[in-house]
């Protein structure tokens, strides 16, 4: 089966396929503010019940796949961020954290919400978290998706078949096809969710100027890629295809938070508190996608308020070990050699200090390092490569 | 068993009666047993309808009424034939072994209709040789049950526009999804693990499922040579 | 009628992934290669063909299937190569490097396998091997189908004039593993590499 060369063009082909879009009817019982109502369900025979039924059934998949996050405390921290900005839609939303290294949070028509990690680990403070997650409420709460999918059915007279394979990251979000934020809103539902987020975090006492802040933030790192093409690519506020995040979004909420204070004292270091344990998982996810330029950009983000440097400058190391351009093997050694010296770094870090260090012939430091490693991985399942290791280098210097 | 949908449509061919496609393992008794106890999971169906501009809209009332019906068609056959149900809902038992052993079955469902179904197979495997293992003695414990039975119907339904479409499109040569719907069932005996039964069933015309006189139809021809 | 019925089931068999209805071939007994990487097994094995998102020189083995049982006995690889072939130039896969340290080799068949599309994928048990003459690693595998399906798997990585040749088995945790464990670590002794 051939693989799609683009993200974007496989999932077309998967929304295109799965549109479920019938007679007109009216979208929702709306109430008189055009939004949905709280707590509604659609008649089952109408369209949007078909996308209704898809999502249970596709939410039903996501309770069973391997990448939902499991940890008793993270998903209940998330729905309660989740509930702050939905407000008296708090009860028709039901989260779920996935560990996936890209930037998404979505909704389904039936409430279904996605948050995934590499969001998670992109929001420097629950202020920001709290704006993507209001984003998103928005479009459910204002019908975006149903529109864009009524939209997107008249005018689609190809046909599809619904045949896709099952290469790099498409194969495991078939089921998202039917995942309302899939389809491409326009840049005014795109300004209206933004604008309609804002307001709903100042309302649950979030920092105004933390909209704007993530939105440039992620543009940011779309510049620091390794990639060219990347680089001058869209910076994209979902892994779908939604409307990027252009210079005109980020304007219009810098206006929107002009002149508005909010406390947000200690608020970056209370939201790292609720991330912290799953900062290794997550950035070695980061990691697998191989650009490097943009996880390098990641870490420093997350290093700036001076927190969990041990581990940040572990993960620093790596990235610049993994890439091997020219220079980066004495910038591993430099951020590995700073990872040492703090009480968070991974045990891991010695026994990479010793490898490289014995690598460009630091023979002597190698050694200890090696032997720091073994001294403080006592359970360690590698030790008799150290062990190795370090036997050859004391046979190598009596010789 | 996501890829149903795929390797389905994969086989899919027009058909004026509904036919059938049995496989059984060798070594059955030639009697079958009487009063069995038997896990039935709840139908796995997903309708559609396949519009000219070949969309598919999933139709949640279709889809209902048809996990309804088969259900109510599959039970009536079993009790006809005294045999103990147990309905088992698939999504509220993913979780520990118990999951690891639903999901490894979906694997298996998937790898039958690969290699178990037409053509000559894997040079690897001799006859009709399919297994859950060890772990299907866990369903047999949980629910106190001998067998387990399993029933999926995937499928949609062409609009009027459609049919006119692909008429023309099938002249040319240009492979298109032409509706129609299926339905596949196996049979795993829990003492063993092993898939003792297997049939895909494509539907006519008469067998629909959306109503229960189809669906009374299609199981029929569903559950041919089932060894219960 | 019948000519159309061909056709277009001719049409859509083509769009079933894995090549389900065509290009399997016996494997028996005896001897079996993926160019400079040969193995002895002890009965009859499907040789799959090839993936279409591998390298040329990736092999897939089953018996049963490739959900329920994988044997992958790739080639040598030079230098600069991937086993899974990247989706495009920004998006790059997994390559091996010379002068790699057995964690690193670890972490590009480990890397590799995410490619492959197994989650939550960890390693453990490395172990020195001896291959023939030469010296290689194997280490155990566990990891999730993306429809959190527990697998197992044993990787042997062994050098050899300027290559790597891998062998890589990976079946359910749920009875398929331990089925066929000790005949993989058989096949897995018996490898030959190199000219």
């Amino acid at each position: 089966m051939r693989r799609q060369t683009t993200l974007r063009a496989a999932v077309s082909s998967v929304l295109a396929a799965s549109i479920a879009v019938t007679a007109v009817s009216p979208a929702f019982a709306q109430r008189n503010d055009g939004q949905r109502t709280v707590g509604q369900r659609p008649d089952i025979s109408t369209d949007e019940g078909g996308l209704w039924a898809q999502s249970d059934k596709a939410e039903t998949e996501a309770r069973t796949k391997a990448e939902l996050n499991r940890d008793p405390d993270l998903t209940p921290y998330v729905r309660g961020v989740a509930c702050k900005v939905a407000a008296e839609y708090c009860g028709d939303i039901r989260v779920y954290v996935m560990d996936r290294p890209y930037f998404n949070a979505s909704m389904a028509p039936n409430g279904y919400m996605e948050v995934w990690s590499g969001l998670m680990l992109r929001a420097r403070s629950e202020s920001e978290l709290a704006f993507v997650l209001g984003h998103e409420v928005s479009h459910f709460a204002h019908g975006h998706t149903l529109a864009t999918w009524r939209t997107m059915k008249s005018r689609s007279n190809v046909g599809m078949v619904l045949m896709l394979a099952g290469g790099g990251i498409v194969g495991s979000l078939l089921y998202l096809g039917v995942m309302s934020t899939v389809f491409a809103f326009s840049r005014e539902q795109e300004m209206e969710a933004d604008r309609l987020a804002f307001e709903r975090t100042v309302k649950a006492g979030y920092d105004p100027a933390a909209a704007a802040a993530l939105w440039r933030a992620l543009r940011e790192e779309t510049a620091a890629s390794d990639f060219p093409k990347t680089r001058t690519s869209d910076t994209r506020g979902s892994i779908f295809n939604t409307h990027p995040i252009t210079p005109d979004r980020i304007a219009a909420l810098d206006g929107l938070a002009a002149g508005r204070t909010a406390p947000s004292e200690g608020e970056r270091t209370r939201y790292r508190a609720q991330i912290r344990k799953f900062l290794p998982a997550w950035l070695a996810d980061d990691m697998r996608r191989r650009d490097y330029g943009q996880t390098l950009h990641l870490i420093d983000r997350l290093a700036a308020d001076g927190e969990d440097l041990g581990v940040l400058e572990f993960y620093k190391g790596e990235a610049y070990r993994r890439r091997r351009l020219d220079g980066d093997q004495d910038k591993a050694l430099a951020a590995y050699t700073a990872a040492s010296g703090h009480a968070d770094a991974p045990v891991a870090v010695w026994r990479e200090l010793g490898d490289m260090l014995s690598k460009v012939g630091k023979t002597a430091e190698a050694r200890t390092a090696w032997e720091t490693y073994l001294a403080k991985a006592a359970d360690a399942e590698d030790r008799w490569l150290v062990e190795a290791n370090l036997k050859k280098l004391n046979e190598g210097s009596e010789s | 068993m996501k890829r149903i949908l795929t390797l389905a449509a994969a086989c899919l061919m027009l058909a004026a009666c509904t036919t059938t496609n049995v496989k059984s393992a060798a070594g059955l008794p030639t009697a079958p047993p009487q009063n069995a106890l038997v896990l039935l999971a709840q139908p796995d169906i997903e309708l559609k309808l396949l519009t000219a501009s070949g969309l598919l809209e999933p139709r949640a009332d279709w889809t209902a009424s048809a996990k309804a019906n088969m259900q109510a068609a599959v039970e009536a056959t079993l009790k006809g034939k005294s045999h103990k149900l147990t309905v088992l809902d698939p999504t509220t038992a993913m979780e520990g072994r118990e999951g690891q052993v639903l999901r490894l079955n979906g694997a298996v469902g998937n790898s039958i209709l690969a290699y178990g179904m037409y053509g000559a197979g894997l040079p690897s495997k001799t006859g009709f040789d399919w297994t859950l293992g060890e772990g299907a003695q866990l369903l047999a414990a949980r629910y106190g049950t001998d067998y387990a039975l399993f029933v999926y119907g995937r499928g949609s339904y062409s609009s009027g526009g459609r049919v006119a479409m692909m008429i023309g499109a099938a002249a040319l040569g240009v492979s298109i999804p032409m509706g129609g719907q299926q339905a596949f069932a196996s049979l795993v005996e829990l003492k063993t693990g092993k898939v003792i039964w297997f049939n895909q069933a494509v539907a006519s015309p008469a067998a629909d499922m959306r109503s229960p006189e189809g669906a009374k139809i299609l199981t029929d021809a569903l559950l041919t040579g089932l060894p219960l | 009628m019948i000519a159309r019925k061909l056709r277009v089931a001719v049409a859509l068999a083509a769009l079933v992934s894995l090549s389900a209805c065509a290009g399997l071939k016996a494997v028996p007994a005896g001897p079996y290669a993926s160019g400079g990487n040969q193995i002895t097994v002890g009965r009859t094995w499907t040789d799959m063909g090839r993936l279409f998102d591998a390298s040329k020189g990736v092999r897939l083995l089953s018996i049963d299937g490739p959900q329920l049982n994988r044997l992958f006995v790739i080639d040598g690889l030079k230098p600069g190569e991937f086993i899974m072939r990247p989706a495009s130039k920004e998006k790059p896969t997994p390559t091996w490097k010379a002068g790699l340290s057995p964690t690193e080799q670890v972490e590009f068949l480990a890397d590799t396998l995410a490619v492959m599309q197994y989650y939550r994928v960890e390693t453990g048990g490395l172990r020195p091997v001896k291959v023939g003459d030469r010296s290689g690693v194997r280490f155990d595998i566990t990891a999730q189908t993306v429809d959190g399906l527990d697998v197992s798997g044993i990787a042997q990585l062994v050098e050899a004039g300027d290559r790597l040749y891998v062998l890589l088995y990976l079946a359910p945790t749920e009875h398929y593993f331990s089925a066929t464990k000790a005949e993989v670590e058989g096949i897995m002794a018996s490898a030959r590499v190199g000219a």
